[in-house]
C-alpha cells in the first residue's frame, strides 16, 4: 500500500507556539480520501490534531482546508489527486482555510466571517401577505435554479481564497452572494428589488466582486457563486435599472452602448461614461471628483505615448457596424431576455435532449401514478 | 419564555443532511392519508404504533405545505406544482423531494428561519451535552455542556429539554451516518432511568457504495434504477415480484446480503445497481448528487457504469421511548427524531418517513415542550452536576498511555464487531460473542487515554465521552436482537427464521435499574391493521 | 501555420503596443495572421452579465467569421477575450436548439457559427501547436538572468473544465515553462495566479488597485525585473495604473510589465523600441538596458 506523507499546519493558541508545519506519514490506498488519512494521524499518532468533520461524503461541508494551496473539502479530495498537485510531487501540504481567523489547527472562525456575512443578505424567505392555501405555483425550472444555490453546503470554501475578500474583508463574498440569489431566483420571494438594491448600493456588494472564477474553480457542489453574482448584476440592471452609487450600473450600460455604437471597445469613453452618464451627469459632483481622480492616469497613458490624444477623441468603427446595431435592436427588442442555464439543461444539453421523451413519460409515471 | 437551541456542531452540518431522497405524505387528492399509513404498518412488520403512525401520516400534508411556504425548494411538476417520486414500500408515488438533497434543503431552510427568528431563539453552536440534570425527583431540569471552542462547563437550566440528537450509527462500521452520530442522546436519557424501546431493530440500506460505505439514496431506485447480480439476474424478481427493486429496505438488504452469501455477488463483495437505465436528463435533474457521489469517491460515472453496493448500517429504528408529544420517561424530558421511538418504524423505516418522523413528532414535543414551560417557574438545580463533569473530564484527560488503549481502536473494534455479529443475520452465538466484546470494551474504555489536554477545541476528549454513549448503546442494541427470538423486520434470525406473532408481537424495552440494563415488554398499539403475512 | 487572428480591442486601444509585438513576432515563430478586422468586442464579462444572448450572438460571430478565413483555428492574444469567449462557446457548443436560435441572430449577415471552433490564446498555440522545442531553436537571444515574474490573468487559467485544463493540464505553467524555454528565469511570487483587479476599477478603485499594487510589491519583493502578461486589461490595472496602485498598498512599486508578446520578442532578437517597449507608463528602460548587454545570434 503506498506511503502518503501529510504536511499538517498546526496551530494550538493555548501551547504559546506559533502555527507550524508537522509531517505524519499515513499508509493507504490512493482511493482514500485526504480525510482518512487526517483521521489516521489522528487516530493512531496525534489525537489533538483538530479538524472539523462529520458525514465523510461532502454533504455536511465541515472539512473545508487549503490541501496543497488549493480550498477543497479534505472528505472528497482523493489521496492520489492531492498527491499529483504536491508542490514536491510527495508531500500533500494541509492548512487551514484563508480570510477567516484560525482557532485551532485546521479548524478556523466561520461566525466571524462566513456567518456573519450570510446573516447579512437577509437570508430567508419574504413572501408577498399570506401563504397559499396549498404550495405556490412555481414553474418547474424556476425551482431547479435556485436548488442550483440551495445545494451550497456553507463549507466555506470559495470565501477561503476569494481574491476580492483578500483585499477588502468587508466584501459580501461569494457564498453569500449565491444565498442572495437563492431567494433572488426563487419566484416565491416578494422582496427582490429590495435585495437587488441593497447588495448594488453597498460598496463591498455585488460591484466589489472581480470576476476571477475562483469561487466557480473550487466550489465543491457546482453552486458556481460568480455565476450568479453576474446574474443579481443582470436582474439589477436590466429588470430594476437600480443606478447604484458604485457605478456598476453606468460601467455596464456604457460598455454596452460603446459596442453598440463602435463595435469595438472606445477605452477613452468607457471611463468617463461609467462616472457619470451623458454631459449632466459627468457635471453631477460625484462624477467630477472620480473623473478628476482618474484624470492623471489619462496624462499618464498620453505621456507614455501609448495613448495618441486623437485616439481619445476618434474612435475607429467597424465596417458593418449597422450589422452590430440591428443584432442589438432585435435581442433588445425581446419581450424577455433568453438564457441557457447550463446547470438546468447540462453541459451536453443535445445528449440529454436526445432522451427527453422518455424522461418526461417518466416523470410523470412518477409523479401521478402507482409505482 | 426563550428557546435555546444547543448543538455540538454547527447546525447546518447536522446528518439531516444525509437524506437524499425525499419525505413522504399523501397529499395528492387521490393519495390518502390511510394508504400512507397502511404502508408504514407494513413496512413496520407491524411492529409500529399504529395510533403514532395514523398521527404522523395524518399530519403529514400539512407539513410538506408548511416546509414549502417557508421556502424549502421542492421539485415541481411541468404544471408548477408539487411533484413526486416513487420510494421503497410504498403503494402511490407519495415521496416530496428536492433533487436528492432534500434533507439538506430542509435543514438549510430551518436554519433560515432561526436566523429570522435571530431575537427569539438563542443559538449555542459547538457546545457539546455531558449529561441531563435531573433533580431529587427524578426531573430534568437542564443539562451540562461544555464549549467546545473554550472548555468551559456550564450548566443551562431549562423547564423543558428536547433530545434532537439523532442516531447512533457510529456503533457501526462501515456506516452511511456521519461521524457525529455517537447515541449521545439516547446514552444520555438512559444513563438518566429513560426507557429505550425497539433497540435490536437496525436498519441496513440496500444501496451504500462498496469500500467506503457512503450512502447511494433509493431514489436511484424510486427513478427506476434495477439491482444486478454477477449473473446478470435482476435478483429482486425472486424475492419481491410485485415490488422488486421498491420493496421494503429490510427485504431488498436481505436479498442482496443473501445473492453475496450464496456466492452469486461479484468478486469484490458487491451487487450492482444499474443507474444507466434511467434516463441521462432525468438523472441529471434528479440525482445531482449521486453523480457526484460516483465521480468524487468512486471515480465512475453513474450515467454510463454500474455502482458496486452493499447493504450498510444506516438507521436505527429503536430509540427513546416517548408518546405522540415526545414526551419521555422522564418529567421534563422529551425526545424526537432518529433519537426517539415513538415508535412508527417498528421492525423497519420506510425510505423518506424519518424526515417526516423528524418534522412531524419534532413540532409536536415543542408545542408540548412549550405549553408546559409556560404554565411553571424555572426550576432550582443543583450545581453540583457541573463539578461531576468537571471531574469526568478531567479523568479523562489525566489517563496516560501505559492505562489502556486508545480511544479510537476501541471504537473500531467495537464497530466492525456490530457489523459482523448484529447485522443483516443474526445468531444467538453471534450476538452472545458480541455481548462479550461490547462488555469488554466497556471495561476498557474506563482507562482508554487520549493525548489532547487543552481546552480550545479539544474533540479528543469529547471523542471518549462519545465512546462511553456508544457502548452502553451497543449493548442495549446486542441485548434487544438476542432477546427477541424471532425475525420480524431488520431482526433477521437464522436461528429463528419465521416471525412469532404469538410471542414477539411486542416491543422490547430497555431501562437501566441500579446500574444495570433490564428488559421489560411493552404492548404494540394495533388500531385498523390485524398482522398479515408480508410480501411485496 | 495560418490563424484566424483576433487582436481584441485594448490592443489596438490603449495598448498598441501588444498588437505591434504581435504582428512583429508572429512570421518569426511561424504564424501568419488573418486579421478578423471586421470582428466585434468580445464583451469582456460585461456584455453577458448584461444579456447573455447578446454576449453570445456578438462572439457567435466572430467565431463565425474566423471559420469563414481559412485559417487552421482561432487565435486571441487577451486572457479576457479567451475566457469571454470560451463562456459563450461553452453555450453555443452545448445545444443544438440554442446554437440555432443565436445563428438566426446572425443571419441577416449571412455568418453561421458551426459548433467546435478551436480558439486559443497566443500562449496556448505557442506551446501547444508550435512548442516549446522549436522555441527554443528560434531563440536568437537568451535572457539569461532576466528575472521575470509570470502574471497569467483569471481568464485563462480558471475556470479550468471550460477551458480544457482536462486535455491540457499544464496550461496555468506555461508562463513559467517558456520563461525557462527563452533563457530568462521564472520568479515564484503568491501573485502569479492571482486577479489584477481591472474589472472592479470603476466600481472599487480601491479594491481593485490594491489587488493590482500587492502582486507588482510581492514581485517586487521576489527580486523580478520585469512581469510578464498575455492579458491587456492586467497590463491596464499593473502598468497604466501602477503609479495610482501604489497609494493603495503604501510602498514604492515602479517594475516593468511586458506584454507577452514583448517577451518573445526580445528572445527572438528584436529590439525594445521595435516592441513598443518605449510606450509604457512605467519605464521598461532597465530591462532594455539589461537585454542591450546580451549578445544576439547571427
Amino acid at each position: 500500500m503506498p506511503n502518503y506523507v501529510l504536511n499538517i499546519r498546526r496551530f494550538s493558541p493555548e501551547s504559546g507556539e506559533p502555527a507550524h508545519w508537522e509531517k505524519f506519514e499515513v499508509e493507504m490506498e490512493g482511493h482514500r480520501p485526504v480525510l482518512d488519512a487526517i483521521l489516521h494521524a489522528r487516530n493512531t499518532e496525534d489525537g489533538s490534531i483538530g479538524i472539523r468533520c462529520s458525514c465523510q461524503a461532502a454533504i455536511c461541508g465541515s472539512c473545508g482546508v487549503r490541501i496543497n494551496g488549493n480550498p477543497a473539502l479534505a472528505c472528497n479530495t482523493l489521496l492520489r489527486d492531492a498527491v499529483a498537485t504536491a508542490k514536491d510531487g510527495a508531500t500533500i501540504d494541509i492548512e487551514p482555510m484563508g480570510n477567516m481567523p484560525v482557532i485551532k489547527d485546521l479548524i478556523v472562525d466561520m461566525d466571524a466571517v462566513h456567518w456573519k456575512k450570510v446573516q447579512r443578505v437577509v437570508p430567508w424567505l419574504i413572501p408577498a401577505g399570506e401563504p397559499p392555501e396549498r404550495e405556490y405555483v412555481v414553474p418547474h425550472e424556476a425551482m431547479v435554479d435556485v436548488t442550483q444555490t440551495m445545494a451550497c453546503i456553507h463549507c466555506g470554501v470559495c470565501v477561503s481564497d476569494c481574491l476580492s475578500m483578500e483585499v477588502d474583508p468587508e466584501f459580501v463574498g461569494p457564498a453569500a452572494h449565491a444565498k442572495a440569489y437563492r431567494f433572488v431566483g426563487d419566484p416565491r420571494d416578494a422582496a427582490t428589488e429590495t435585495r437587488l438594491r441593497d447588495l448594488a448600493e453597498d460598496p463591498h456588494g455585488l460591484y466589489d466582486c472581480t470576476h476571477c472564477f475562483k469561487c466557480v474553480e473550487v466550489c465543491p457542489k457546482g453552486v458556481s457563486p460568480m455565476n450568479q453574482i453576474m446574474r443579481l448584476r443582470r436582474r439589477a440592471t436590466g429588470d430594476f435599472k437600480i443606478k447604484d452609487a458604485n457605478n456598476g450600473y453606468r460601467h455596464e450600460k456604457a460598455f454596452v452602448s460603446i459596442i453598440e455604437k463602435w463595435g469595438t471597445l472606445h477605452e477613452a469613453k468607457l471611463l468617463p461614461d461609467s462616472y457619470g452618464e451623458g454631459i449632466f451627469g459627468k457635471l453631477n459632483p460625484e462624477a467630477q471628483k472620480q473623473l478628476i481622480a482618474s484624470a492623471p492616469t489619462a496624462v499618464r497613458g498620453v505621456l507614455s505615448g501609448k495613448v495618441p490624444p486623437l485616439k481619445v477623441i476618434h474612435h475607429h468603427k467597424l465596417p458593418d457596424q449597422k450589422k452590430i446595431k440591428d443584432i442589438y435592436k432585435k435581442i433588445h427588442g425581446r419581450d424577455d431576455r433568453i438564457e441557457l442555464n447550463l446547470y438546468i439543461v447540462g453541459e451536453d444539453a443535445d445528449a440529454l435532449a436526445a432522451e427527453s421523451a422518455p424522461a418526461e413519460a417518466a416523470a410523470t409515471a412518477a409523479d401521478g401514478g402507482e409505482s | 419564555m426563550t428557546v435555546g437551541i444547543i448543538s455540538k456542531i454547527h447546525p447546518v452540518r447536522s446528518h439531516s443532511n444525509a437524506a437524499q431522497g425525499g419525505i413522504n405524505a399523501a397529499l395528492n387528492p387521490d393519495d390518502s392519508w390511510e394508504s400512507h399509513a397502511y404502508d408504514t404498518v407494513k413496512g413496520s412488520d407491524y411492529l409500529g404504533d399504529q395510533d403514532a403512525i395514523a398521527v404522523m401520516c395524518s399530519e403529514a400534508p400539512e407539513e410538506i405545505l408548511h416546509l414549502e411556504h417557508l421556502g424549502v425548494t421542492f421539485h415541481r411538476n411541468e404544471e408548477g406544482l408539487l411533484g413526486t417520486r416513487a420510494f421503497g414500500g410504498a403503494s402511490a408515488a407519495r415521496t416530496y423531494y428536492v433533487a436528492d438533497i432534500t434533507g439538506q434543503a430542509i435543514l438549510h431552510v430551518l436554519y433560515e428561519q432561526m436566523l429570522k427568528y435571530d431575537d427569539k431563539i438563542d443559538r449555542y453552536e459547538e457546545w457539546f451535552t455531558v449529561a441531563l440534570a435531573i433533580d431529587e425527583n427524578g426531573r430534568c431540569n437542564g443539562a451540562v455542556m461544555r464549549n467546545i471552542r473554550d472548555g468551559v462547563i456550564e450548566l443551562f437550566r431549562a423547564k423543558t429539554v428536547i433530545l434532537a440528537t439523532g442516531g447512533s450509527g457510529q456503533i457501526y462500521k462501515p456506516t452511511t451516518n456521519a461521524l457525529v452520530c455517537t447515541a449521545d442522546g439516547q446514552a444520555m436519557a438512559y444513563r438518566a432511568g429513560a426507557a429505550l424501546m425497539d433497540m435490536e431493530m437496525i436498519q441496513y440500506h440496500p444501496t451504500t457504495l462498496l469500500g467506503n460505505g457512503l450512502l447511494i439514496t433509493e431514489g436511484a431506485r424510486g427513478e427506476g434504477a434495477h439491482l444486478y447480480n454477477a449473473a446478470g439476474e435482476r435478483f429482486m424478481e425472486k424475492y419481491a415480484p410485485n415490488k422488486l427493486e421498491l420493496a421494503s429496505r429490510d427485504v431488498v438488504s436481505r436479498a442482496e446480503q443473501t445473492e453475496i452469501n450464496e456466492g452469486r455477488g461479484f468478486p469484490d463483495g458487491s451487487v450492482h445497481l444499474d443507474v444507466t437505465v434511467v434516463p441521462k436528463k432525468r438523472i441529471h435533474e434528479a440525482l445531482r448528487e449521486i453523480v457526484m457521489v460516483g465521480r468524487d469517491f468512486a471515480g465512475i460515472d453513474i450515467t454510463k457504469d454500474p455502482i458496486p453496493i452493499r447493504p450498510g448500517q444506516h438507521y436505527i429504528m429503536g430509540g427513546i421511548k416517548t408518546d405522540v408529544d415526545g414526551l419521555t420517561d422522564i418529567p421534563g424530558l422529551y425526545a424526537a427524531g432518529e433519537v426517539a421511538c415513538v415508535s412508527v418504524h417498528g421492525g423497519n423505516r420506510l425510505g423518506a418517513n424519518s424526515l417526516l418522523d423528524t418534522l412531524i413528532f419534532g413540532k409536536r414535543s415543542g408545542h408540548h415542550a412549550a405549553g408546559v414551560a409556560k404554565s411553571m417557574n424555572m426550576p432550582k438545580i443543583s450545581a453540583k452536576q457541573v463539578d461531576d463533569v468537571r471531574d469526568e473530564i478531567n479523568a479523562i484527560m489525566a489517563r496516560s498511555a501505559s492505562d489502556g488503549r486508545r480511544v479510537s481502536e476501541i471504537k473500531a473494534e467495537l464497530g466492525e464487531t456490530m457489523n459482523d455479529k448484529v447485522a443483516v443475520y443474526r445468531d444467538e452465538e453471534g450476538l452472545n460473542s458480541a455481548l462479550e466484546v461490547v462488555k469488554r470494551l466497556q471495561e476498557e474504555a474506563k482507562t482508554a487515554y487520549i493525548d489532547d489536554r487543552g481546552t480550545i477545541f479539544n474533540q479528543d476528549v469529547l471523542g471518549a465521552i462519545e465512546l462511553g454513549y456508544m457502548l452502553d448503546i451497543a449493548e442495549t442494541i446486542v441485548m434487544g436482537a438476542i432477546e427477541r427470538k424471532e425475525s420480524r423486520g431488520a431482526q433477521f434470525r437464522t436461528d429463528y427464521p419465521e416471525r412469532n406473532d404469538e410471542e414477539w408481537l411486542k416491543h422490547i424495552d430497555i431501562k437501566l435499574k441500579d446500574g444495570t440494563p433490564t428488559i421489560e415488554y411493552s404492548p404494540v398499539t394495533i388500531t385498523q391493521w390485524q398482522p398479515q403475512e408480508r410480501t411485496y | 501555420m495560418k490563424v484566424a487572428y483576433w487582436p481584441g480591442c485594448v490592443s489596438r486601444g490603449f495598448t498598441p503596443e501588444l498588437h505591434g509585438s504581435m504582428e512583429k513576432i508572429a512570421p518569426k515563430v511561424g504564424i501568419e495572421l488573418l486579421e478578423l478586422d471586421r470582428a466585434n468586442c468580445c464583451g469582456a464579462g460585461v456584455i453577458a452579465e448584461h444579456n447573455q444572448e447578446l454576449a453570445d450572438t456578438l462572439n457567435a460571430r466572430t467565431f463565425a467569421l474566423a471559420q469563414q478565413s481559412g485559417g487552421a483555428m482561432m487565435m486571441n492574444i487577451c486572457s479576457t477575450c479567451q475566457g469571454a469567449q470560451s463562456e459563450c462557446q461553452e453555450r453555443l457548443d452545448a445545444s443544438t436548439e440554442y446554437r440555432d436560435l443565436i445563428n438566426e441572430n446572425l443571419a441577416p449577415e449571412k455568418l453561421s457559427y458551426e459548433k467546435g471552433i478551436t480558439n486559443k490564446n497566443f500562449l496556448w498555440l505557442l506551446v501547444e501547436d508550435i512548442g516549446l522545442e522549436k522555441l527554443a531553436s528560434l531563440v536568437k537571444r537568451p535572457l539569461d538572468g532576466l528575472r521575470i515574474a509570470p502574471f497569467y490573468g483569471c481568464y485563462i487559467i480558471r475556470p479550468t473544465e471550460r477551458l480544457a485544463y482536462r486535455e491540457h493540464p499544464e496550461r496555468d505553467q506555461y508562463l513559467e515553462q517558456v520563461i525557462d524555454v527563452i533563457g530568462a528565469e521564472s520568479v515564484a511570487y503568491t501573485g502569479s495566479h492571482k486577479c489584477c483587479g481591472f474589472p472592479v476599477i470603476t466600481m472599487n478603485k480601491e479594491t481593485s488597485l490594491t489587488q493590482a499594487g500587492r502582486h507588482l510589491g510581492d514581485a517586487i519583493d521576489a527580486g523580478a525585473d520585469a512581469l510578464v502578461t498575455p492579458c491587456p486589461l492586467c497590463h491596464l490595472n499593473l502598468d497604466l495604473q501602477q503609479p495610482e496602485a501604489k497609494k493603495f498598498v503604501n510602498r514604492e512599486l515602479g517594475i516593468p510589465v511586458l506584454h507577452f508578446p514583448q517577451l518573445i520578442g526580445l528572445a527572438l532578437g528584436l529590439e525594445p523600441k521595435e516592441l513598443g517597449m518605449g510606450k509604457h507608463v512605467v519605464s521598461t528602460k532597465a530591462v532594455a538596458a539589461k537585454v542591450a548587454a546580451m549578445a544576439v545570434a547571427a
